[in-house]
């Protein structure tokens, strides 16, 4: 049977329940009412046989069903319980505790109930009226005993004193007569008469005792009278106030003849005595009855108690089922749902707090469910995700193999996370060898140092660029390293990413680019002097085949043409080899601020209402840097400020450490630079002031970038220019 | 079921307690038709029985005769059953027992009787009690009369009511007269 078909069974059987013990309460109510009569009900009724054995039976089926209802239950629990059904501990341990709450109490009142009664009973039958009624019975039967004996004895006498007379004579009965009314009155006697077999021969009666008539004596007495020769009987004549004791006495010589004699006993006490006789039967009877009363009493006690106990063991079975059955179906939904089905309901209608359970399982089962459902659905995109992020992993990894650039991705702790393969090219490493190791130890190598400390300078910041030289197996490498720093949602700083850029192809190209320019530039420079020389020769050699007289003036302002022009060459020949013989630094320790001071001191009230300042960090005092190059790079970077500054102007160098390195700050609130020109004013022989050699800010990039330092040049606020210096401290 | 059945079964075989009377020899006499059956009860009036007589309650002795068909092969075949009830009564007033005699509870005889004696007589003597009619069996059918008395009913552990059983006693096999 389905679980809720028991449930809806157990609701009606809630009704059912109801309406048995309003049954219940009327039994009851009848038995009660029954006792109460059976007060009034003769002894023989309660201890009649068919009554004791419709009682026993009655008891016999309430045992039969209130066994078979606590068996069957007990068998189908045990059978539940070996087949581990679940909740049938729990219902077997309910079921057991109810049925022996309702058991105990019950056989317990029994027990006391029947031995109260029991003891009662005894107590009853035992006590001292019993020998007052046997003695009181005594006496009224020997007062009888004694006056049938008289009457024997009288009518033995009656018998002698007619025994002469012949009895169907008719002469001989006045004789016969006179003789009965003689011993009449001389014994004392009520009643005298003589009977041959049953027929009536003749008597007489003291119509003064109260005897209306001469009674018949009942055939019985005559015939045991006529058989053993004497008899004696007791009777009550139609009219007689009081009993008549006859004895009757048969003659010994005539077959058939009796002679009566009887006496009257006094009404009062013949009424007395009655009474006294007939309680002493009725306590005889209820001695005799005494084990069917208590039976009979026991068999109603049984039988109310058998009638309890189906009551209770129903009601606590039912109690045990309303409970169990709601919990054995949440064990039931429990491992359902355990098993995956959360689309289990518990089907129990309840109004109590396992309704409360019940409610509250189903609604967890059905947030259980819904959560399932969502989970399933984010599974799916988060599936889905993934598969779009692996693909764009892929993507990325295959666009980071692919990309020029080195990048490498450096976790928290600074190991190498990822470094793709164009870094590894650059760094002529092996993956092996780098990723999973830190970026320091990596790279800790003499070759690679600086890589190190560059990506640890740079990222210090955060986020930075900065181009490092290199000597990778026997090259000299040029690397731009980009820095970037990756961040969680609070800003906490998780790794980051190196991104090296080899600029060695692109310096060399812009090396070739510039030469081709310096070429340009140079060609031009020295056309323009040449076009002169050209032109003045012409005319020299013109004037000499003219003859014409001014030959000599000509000559004198030709060759002054031609050796200033040369001069202009020789001068433009000079810087260029002094660019091109420029030496490596030697780095040695410099007060950069006497250096600076010095520097400022040349170009002060160089230039009316240009005022130069210079600020230098107190503690740089000891700067390894190469001195003279350093002082030619500012004195170019001071003399550019100076001259684009027109008065009143300010032209300022500062110089300060900012990060671990030495920053150099030349600003100046001249004219600037336009942007355009920006990107080609380290180049040499690039001037924006179209005279010159345009050397000069080349020599100071030349000169930054021997010392491992980058230099840029940004407008200044409001106006100006700033050139920014950055070099390695130590 | 057979389980219950088997119980009731215990339950009622137990509701009969064996008596100390006994009946004696079964004497079977034929008169044309009927069967006429002389027995005596012996030991029947026990001091329990004694006392219920003379308490004056109404004391019977149930007996029942079956009239069976003897089969060699096979059980007895019942033919006829009958009862004859004998029920004593004590006047202490008049200190006379009355006897009715109710043959298949019909009142056949009444008797005053005086003395003990005569009383336990006339309770276990049956003489020539026309119990069975067996006009019309077959001739060479043998017959048996058996024949069991019930003294009242006791109860047992003061709950159980029993009812006083003598054994059956089977008379000697005789045939009816009847249809050769």
């Amino acid at each position: 049977m389905g679980l809720r078909k028991k449930i809806l069974q157990n609701r009606k059987n809630h009704r059912l329940i109801g309406s048995g013990l309003v049954a219940l309460m009327l039994l009851f109510t009848g038995f009660f009412y029954l006792i109460q009569r059976g007060r009034d009900l003769p002894g023989a009724l309660l201890t009649n046989r068919v009554l004791l054995f419709v009682l026993w039976y009655v008891n016999v089926l309430l045992i039969l069903v209130v066994l078979f209802v606590l068996l069957r239950n007990m068998v189908k629990l045990l059978v539940e319980r070996r087949h581990r059904v679940l909740g049938s501990t729990f219902k077997f341990k309910l079921v057991a505790t109810y049925v022996g709450l309702s058991l105990i109490p019950v056989l317990v009142l029994f027990a006391i109930a029947t031995e109260l009664l029991r003891g009662s009973m005894d107590r009853w039958f035992n006590s001292p009226v019993a020998p007052v009624l046997e003695r009181g019975n005594a006496v009224a039967q020997g007062l009888y005993d004694s006056i049938e004996k008289t009457n024997l004895r009288d009518a033995g006498r009656v018998q002698r004193e007619i025994q002469d007379l012949d009895l169907q004579d008719p002469r001989q009965r006045p004789a016969l007569t006179r003789r009965m009314q003689s011993l009449l009155g001389e014994l004392d006697l009520d009643l005298v008469a003589v009977y041959e077999g049953r027929e009536f021969v003749n008597g007489i009666f003291n119509s003064q005792s109260g005897i209306p008539r001469l009674p018949d004596p009942d055939r019985s007495f005559l015939e045991a009278a006529a058989q053993e020769g004497h008899a004696t009987a007791v009777q009550t004549p139609p009219g007689t106030r009081g009993s008549l004791l006859l004895a009757g006495v048969a003659a010994p010589n005539r077959p058939g003849i009796v002679v009566v004699v009887g006496s009257l006993l006094d009404p009062v006490l013949t009424a007395q005595r009655e009474k006294l006789v007939q309680d002493y039967q009725a306590y005889r009877q209820l001695v005799v009855q005494k084990d069917d009363l208590r039976a009979s009493h026991l068999l109603l006690f049984l039988m109310v108690t058998m009638v309890i106990l189906l009551a209770s063991s129903w009601t606590g079975l039912y109690l045990a089922r309303r409970v169990t059955l709601p919990i054995q179906a949440l064990a039931e939904g429990t491992r359902r749902i355990s098993g995956g089905d959360l689309s289990h309901r518990v089907d129990v209608v309840a109004d109590d707090e396992l309704g409360v359970l019940v409610d509250s399982f189903n609604r967890m089962t059905e947030e259980l469910e819904s959560n399932k459902e969502q989970l399933e659905r984010n599974n799916l995109e988060l599936t889905a995700s993934n598969q779009r992020l692996a693909d764009e992993r892929a993507l990325i990894a295959a666009v980071l193999e692919n990309v020029a650039a080195g990048v490498v991705s450096i976790d928290s702790q600074g190991r190498i996370f990822t470094c793709n393969g164009a870094a590894l090219n650059m760094l002529r490493q092996r993956e092996q060898d780098v990723v999973g190791r830190p970026f320091e130890e990596a790279w800790g190598d003499p070759d690679r140092k600086r890589l190190a400390a560059a990506v640890r300078e740079v990222g210090r910041g955060g986020h930075g660029s900065k181009e490092i030289h290199l000597t990778l197996g026997g090259e000299w490498k040029t690397f731009e390293l980009k820095v970037t720093a990756l961040r969680d949602a609070a800003g906490a700083i998780q790794g980051g990413v190196v991104v090296i850029e080899d600029l060695t192809e692109l310096i060399k190209a812009q090396q070739l680019a510039a030469w081709n320019e310096a070429a340009r530039r140079i060609a031009h420079e020295i056309k323009n002097p040449l076009t002169p020389i050209r032109l003045s020769a012409e005319r020299l050699l013109r004037k000499h085949q003219q003859g014409d007289p001014g030959l000599g003036r000509a000559i004198e302002e030709g060759v002054e043409i031609i050796v200033r022009e040369v001069v202009t060459l020789q001068g433009m020949v000079d810087e260029f080899s002094r660019y091109a013989r420029m030496p490596r630094p030697h780095p040695a320790p410099v007060d950069l601020s006497r250096l600076v001071g010095e520097t400022v001191h040349l170009y002060r009230n160089l230039k009316a209402g240009v005022e130069v300042e210079g600020d230098v960090d107190a503690g740089l005092t000891a700067v390894w840097i190469d001195g003279e190059q350093i002082r030619r790079a500012l004195i170019n970077l001071l003399d550019n400020a100076v001259e684009a500054t027109e008065a009143p102007g300010q032209v300022r160098i500062a110089a300060h450490p900012v990060n671990g390195h030495l920053e150099i700050q030349v600003a100046d609130t001249g004219r600037g630079i336009p942007a355009e020109s920006k990107e080609k004013l380290f180049l040499p022989y690039y001037s924006t002031k179209g005279r010159g050699t345009g050397l000069g800010l080349a020599i100071v990039h030349r000169i930054v970038a021997d010392h491992q330092g980058a230099i840029r040049v940004e407008d200044n606020a409001p106006r100006g220019t700033v050139f920014t210096v950055e070099l390695p401290i130590g | 079921m057979r389980a219950k059945l088997a119980l009731l079964g215990f339950f009622l075989f137990a509701s009969q307690a064996v008596a100390d009377a006994r009946i004696s020899p079964i004497k079977i006499e034929l008169d044309g038709g009927r069967v006429l059956a002389s027995f005596t009860l012996r030991d029947a009036f026990s001091p329990r029985f004694s006392e219920r007589v003379d308490s004056g309650l109404p004391t019977s002795i149930l007996y029942r005769f079956v009239l069976d068909r003897d089969r060699k092969r096979w059980w007895d075949q019942q033919l006829r059953e009958g009862t004859l009830e004998v029920v004593a009564m004590y006047d202490a007033v008049a200190r006379a027992y009355t006897v009715h005699y109710k043959l298949d509870d019909k009142l056949i005889e009444s008797r005053t009787i005086r003395d003990r004696k005569s009383l336990e007589e006339a309770m276990t003597r049956v003489e020539q009690l026309p119990i069975f009619s067996v006009a019309g069996l077959p001739r060479e059918w043998r017959l048996l009369i058996k024949v069991e008395a019930e003294l009242g009913s006791r109860t047992i552990l003061s709950l159980i009511p029993v009812t006083i059983n003598t054994d059956w006693k089977d008379s000697p096999k005789f045939r009816a007269p009847g249809i050769p």
